[in-house]
């Protein structure tokens, strides 16, 4: 089917005197769909038509900001590094980093745990059911953070939801401090990422061949065997990819951690918005926005590598 | 999953496997358990559950221009935001998809950085970008910046539905004649419509959600929902914020609904 469509296509072969197959399977792109090669553009002009706004946004809108953000950081031409080093020796910004590490590294973990139940709970149902669980998972998903910071104000908060039953329970009066600490940041956090995370374990959890776990079975392996020697394992590049994409997301938490958090629970965001806004150092600011930048990256790019590698 | 064997303990694996992941999806939904009923409360008092129900909030919200204005505000950046977006977004996301060309690696990692970029630090940006420009504080600075976070998604979604497309259609009508644009047009988009209107569903969504981008641009009067609602969860929760995070669970519970019906025609592997 493949060959005939390439048999069949005017783009037989390609100008380097390769099939379409062959070039794309040496430079993989990360959006290739599996079976049909890409094309190389024969018109610069529907080119030009197809692609201008969107370059035009790039190159006026997406790449200046970051550019700006470059410039300011190393005081504009001076290029001089002393916002960083003053980043960098300061206690603020390496408690808080420290903070936002630590908040965002146990937060991915706890929806790790919890996203894992949820799609596997998902890969068990039959496709209906599972489209109508699917809203509860996506509602939360593109639900805006601030109804969820709100909602959760109101559950945690001193005379909250949870305290009200308590007191109520036990008869006395209870105010635990659910709220304004890191408990707080860590309900809100793992509530923002967990939709996040079950998608792509859902998408590796579908992709196992039935016939596999039949044959564990039919070789005699008890459920839980069969749950650490196949889905498990099969499951990891979604988990991974999860993981991964929860943590880069939860490093620049800026609304959870100023709502939910209290004074000591301040990420780099808010670290960010605090030297833009209260004490007016736009250098400190930058340079801190790019530390933060770099780490996103840091941590995304196995995320993309390994994406790449897959197709 | 097992049906060939009996295992007694399977029965069990799975019970615990479903109550674990009920807790979870109670977890997930708890928010909307607790603000939609405070919705329909009292005006004077955040407890829950609340003490009688009534549309008083809503009321309320509709009456005040210190809501209201923010509302609109949002409203015409989310429409706009849609309008553009799609109309750089859709273009650009099948051309990716089915063409290689010079710099495209370069030009698609731009467009599509604002994922991984932190909002903040595009924030951040924007900020000094637009002060340089001299269009601070307005509308359209607004519309510009959530359309650099919006068009990434436009064209992940875009090319998705185009990698789903039976290519022999195209090659079809470029045999038979048809230039790249007319194929677009007559051939590509009448099957995409599906991809097409919740692309353009959740380019509004995001836009109309935003928070740390108009915080750090929006001016007096150019203040937006969230921007309003983050100030007044910041100085003074006032009731009035459970009746609008109803109104927008409802926006955003309608899109999901909206997006999982358009994509039954196609296969989900995603």
């Amino acid at each position: 089917m493949d060959k005939d469509l390439i048999a069949l296509s005017p783009w037989g072969t390609g100008p380097l005197g390769l099939s379409p197959t062959e070039r794309s399977r040496l430079t993989p792109s990360p959006f290739e769909p599996p079976g049909y090669p890409m094309t190389p553009t024969s018109s610069l002009r529907a080119q030009a038509i197809f692609m201008s706004p969107a370059t035009l946004i790039a190159a006026g809108i997406v790449l200046p900001p970051l550019l700006f953000v470059f410039y300011t950081s190393v005081h504009g031409l001076a290029l001089s590094p002393v916002s960083f080093s003053a980043v960098l020796t300061s206690t603020l910004f390496r408690q808080t980093l420290s903070t936002t590490l630590y908040i965002a590294g146990l937060s991915s973990l706890l929806s790790l745990f919890l996203g894992f139940v949820v799609a596997l709970h998902l890969a068990r149902q039959p496709a209906r059911r599972r489209g109508f669980l699917m809203i509860l998972v996506l509602l939360p998903f593109w639900t805006n953070v601030l109804v969820k910071t709100f909602a959760f104000m109101i559950i945690l908060g001193r005379d909250g939801l949870i305290n009200s039953l308590l007191s109520w329970i036990f008869q006395t009066k209870i105010e635990l401090p659910l709220v304004l600490n890191l408990f707080g940041v860590l309900v809100g956090m793992t509530s923002y990422l967990v939709p996040l995370v079950v998608l792509p374990i859902l998408a590796s959890l579908l992709a196992i061949d039935r016939a596999i776990y039949r044959a564990a079975a039919i070789m005699g392996a008890r459920p839980a065997r069969i749950f650490w020697t196949v889905t498990i394992p099969m499951s990891l590049p979604g988990v991974f990819a999860g993981l991964l994409s929860a943590f880069v997301l939860s490093l620049g938490a800026f609304v959870i951690p100023a709502l939910l958090g209290g004074p000591r629970d301040a990420m780099l965001s808010n670290l960010v918005d605090f030297y833009n806004r209260e004490v007016l150092n736009w250098p400190m600011a930058s340079a801190i926005g790019v530390l933060l930048l770099g780490m996103a990256f840091f941590f995304a790019a196995p995320l993309a590598l390994w994406r790449r590698r897959k197709i | 999953m097992s049906d060939i064997i009996h295992d007694p303990q399977a029965r069990r694996h799975r019970v615990v496997g479903t109550a674990l992941a009920v807790t979870v999806y109670l977890f997930l939904l708890a928010p909307f358990l607790v603000t939609i009923p405070m919705a329909f409360g009292p005006a004077n008092s955040l407890t829950f559950p609340p003490a009688n129900y009534s549309f008083d909030l809503f009321r309320m919200f509709f009456r005040s221009p210190g809501w209201l204005n923010p509302l609109f505000e949002s409203l015409k950046v989310a429409g706009a935001v849609m309008a553009v977006a799609m109309f750089a977004g859709a273009p650009a996301g099948y051309w990716i998809a089915r063409h290689e060309f010079a710099g495209k690696g370069l030009l698609t990692g731009l467009i599509m950085s604002p994922l991984v970029v932190p909002t903040i630090v595009a924030a951040l940006g924007l900020y000094f970008y637009f002060s340089y420009l001299r269009i601070d504080a307005t509308t359209l600075s607004i519309v510009l910046g959530h359309l650099m976070v919006s068009l990434p998604y436009v064209i992940v979604m875009v090319l998705a539905g185009v990698n789903k497309l039976d290519r022999n259609l195209e090659f079809g009508a470029e045999l038979m004649g048809a230039g790249p644009l007319r194929m677009f047009v007559t051939v590509v988009i009448p099957q995409l419509i599906p991809t097409l209107v919740s692309a353009a569903l959740f380019a509004f969504l995001l836009s109309f959600d935003e928070v740390i981008i108009s915080w750090f641009l929006a001016g007096p009067d150019t203040i937006t929902l969230p921007v309003k609602m983050y100030t007044d969860l910041i100085f003074e929760v006032s009731p009035v914020i459970a009746a609008v995070s109803a109104l927008l669970t409802a926006i955003s519970l309608l899109v999901t609904i909206a997006a999982i019906v358009l994509r039954k025609g196609a296969p989900v592997d995603t």
